[in-house]
């Protein structure tokens, strides 16, 4: 609770050492993957378990992995392909719609807000039929576009919730500003706001992401063929098939993980701020 | 005042921004929503789903559902798994918050870290901790043996007794950093001097959790477990993926469930009904957060 003096001395050394054995407490099963992942078939089974890999092998992680009809690459493709696309849309749409719920009065606001947090509270099982039937109708059934599109839907409301606090932040003057040197409506929304409420725009983007990469449910009912189908799906596919083929299901959870490391690791801060801001207020 | 005004006369140019966003959102989400209600009073199958006449039999698939003895199991669970999990997630995520709030030189660099489980796609984890928790290859019976706590491997995620308890342990392992984070942020609103006053008039720290720090971070506590509950009560792909909802149905959740009718027996109609009863649970138990985030919303 002592926020505020900083801890020095031995009692901090004793609190550093306390959070490492924690980290390694709770990011263990991560860690176990990972070691896992680098060893041999044979290895894995062995009683006792070995805690790192006496053989390192690389093989699960190498070349066209294509056991059953899951590519590793091409559904880590899909994955990218589908995520992206989503979360182009999602920017695309919320930041215009966050900034008008911040900065309007206009009627029916308050409806539209609720409309976004009701959305937020949806279980997937509602959607599935509908949209599976829609999907068909659109002749979008069994492409990349189903899962963009319904994928969308999640980061949509998270992005509108997230950024409309950033926008409510700005100053009035700024806008004001911007109209004075001759920017219009749109042009001081462009040129002026989205510069200021960049790093909100960065968490939404980060997360509609994260959110569609994540995502089993809408991949795995709305694409049928496996070429086509997310990460997630294919993985899930070949747990179906080859349940305890551990040391290439456990390099493929690794390589799943990789993106979400990486923008873990170079963009904790925003992910922290879309945690924090998305979900409770003050 | 003046500056209210001067909005106010803008009025409904707000409505040219937030429409794309609305029209997507009432397309795709509106619209399944409705469509969801008509399915679950008809009687959809293979052959009618896309084309075809589809028959109303309005509440019948309602009916039939309250009889069936798995819907009953998935209800039942999905209340087991989503309390068991919020109080140990948030018990767990209050200590981790307490702890990492101190100010030590790793506090921040590692809390940030503990923060990857909620990040991690559901299948994967769900991949990870089936492979945990298996009975031979499994790292947890290697570990409780070693330990002396069991002696033969237990069947974790094969015997109907136990799946449950793999299951939420895993969920649990997901929600932790959600609710570290959460009241990490409550806590840091809390001014420091209350404390030193506090321990000044010879409060211990016990007292001052229960005095100080619980009473002031009610809102937040408040919104953690609505949030939680909300999105622990909809949980699907964890365990879709780890169990499918068995062994014997004795992890299927409201979620799996659906799935499992919709798109595993292809009886669309009952699937859409379990869809709606959880969507009722949740948009009743929603009201409560919504008053809360709308009242925020108003000042």
């Amino acid at each position: 609770m002592g926020s505020e003096k900083k801890i020095t001395g031995s009692k901090n050394i004793v609190l550093c050492i306390i959070s490492v054995f924690l980290l390694v407490v709770l990011l263990f099963p991560l860690i176990w993957m990972f070691i896992t992942s680098l060893k041999n078939e044979a290895e894995i089974f062995v009683n006792p378990p070995t805690f790192y890999p006496h053989v390192i092998n690389t093989k699960s992680y190498a070349a066209q992995v294509e056991t059953g009809d899951f590519n590793m690459f091409q559904s880590f493709a899909n994955s990218f392909i589908i995520a992206s696309g989503s979360m182009v849309i999602a920017v695309v749409l919320a930041v215009p719609a966050s900034y008008a719920i911040a900065k309007y009065r206009f009627a029916g606001r308050g409806a539209v807000l609720l409309g976004f947090l009701v959305t937020q509270m949806l279980p997937v099982s509602v959607l599935l039929t509908p949209m599976f039937i829609m999907f068909k109708r659109m002749n979008v059934y069994n492409t990349w576009w189903a899962a963009i599109l319904a994928d969308a839907t999640i980061g949509i409301p998270f992005s509108v919730l997230i950024l409309k606090n950033y926008f409510a932040s700005i100053p009035k003057e700024l806008e004001e500003a911007a109209y004075i040197d001759g920017c219009g409506r749109f042009g001081a929304f462009i040129r002026v706001l989205v510069p200021v409420a960049k790093s909100g725009v960065v968490v939404c983007a980060i997360f509609s992401f994260l959110y569609a990469w994540g995502d089993l449910a809408y991949g795995m009912t709305f694409i049928l063929d496996q070429p086509k189908r997310p990460i997630t799906a294919g993985i899930f596919n070949f747990m179906g098939q080859y349940g305890t083929k551990w040391s290439y299901l456990s390099a493929f959870a690794i390589v799943s993980i990789i993106p979400v490391a990486i923008i873990f690791i170079f963009m904790q801060k925003y992910i922290i701020a879309g945690m924090t801001n998305g979900a409770v207020k003050g | 005042m003046k500056k209210k005004m001067r909005l106010f006369k803008y009025d409904n140019v707000g409505w040219l921004f937030v429409l794309p966003a609305v029209i997507y959102m009432l397309v795709f989400e509106g619209y399944s929503i409705f469509s969801n209600i008509i399915l679950s009073l008809q009687n959809v199958n293979v052959r009618n789903l896309v084309q075809g006449e589809k028959e109303f039999v309005l509440f019948d698939n309602y009916i039939q559902l309250f009889q069936d003895e798995v819907f009953k199991i998935s209800v039942v669970n999905t209340f087991i798994f989503t309390v068991a999990c919020l109080i140990f997630q948030f018990i767990i995520g209050f200590a981790l918050a307490l702890f990492f709030n101190k100010n030590f030189s790793f506090a921040k660099p590692i809390r940030g870290l503990l923060m990857m489980p909620w990040m991690i796609p559901m299948t994967i984890t769900a991949l990870i901790f089936k492979f945990i928790f298996a009975t031979d290859v499994g790292i947890l019976n290697y570990f409780l043996k070693v330990l002396g706590i069991i002696s033969e491997n237990i069947e974790w995620l094969t015997n109907p007794k136990t799946a449950m308890t793999a299951v939420i342990i895993t969920n649990i392992w997901i929600g932790i950093p959600f609710n570290t984070i959460l009241i990490s942020t409550g806590l840091t609103t809390i001014p420091e001097e209350l404390y030193e006053s506090a321990s000044i008039d010879g409060a211990n720290s016990v007292h001052k959790f229960f005095k100080i720090t619980v009473p002031l971070m009610r809102s937040t506590i408040e919104s953690i477990l609505i949030l939680g509950f909300i999105y622990t009560f909809k949980v699907y792909d964890l365990v879709y993926v780890m169990t499918s909802g068995g062994p014997v149905n004795s992890t299927h959740l409201m979620s799996t469930y659906s799935y499992k009718l919709s798109f595993e027996k292809f009886q669309y109609s009952m699937g859409s009904a379990v869809a709606n009863v959880l969507l009722v649970i949740l948009l009743l138990v929603g009201i409560a957060y919504l008053r809360i985030t709308m009242k925020g919303e108003e000042e």
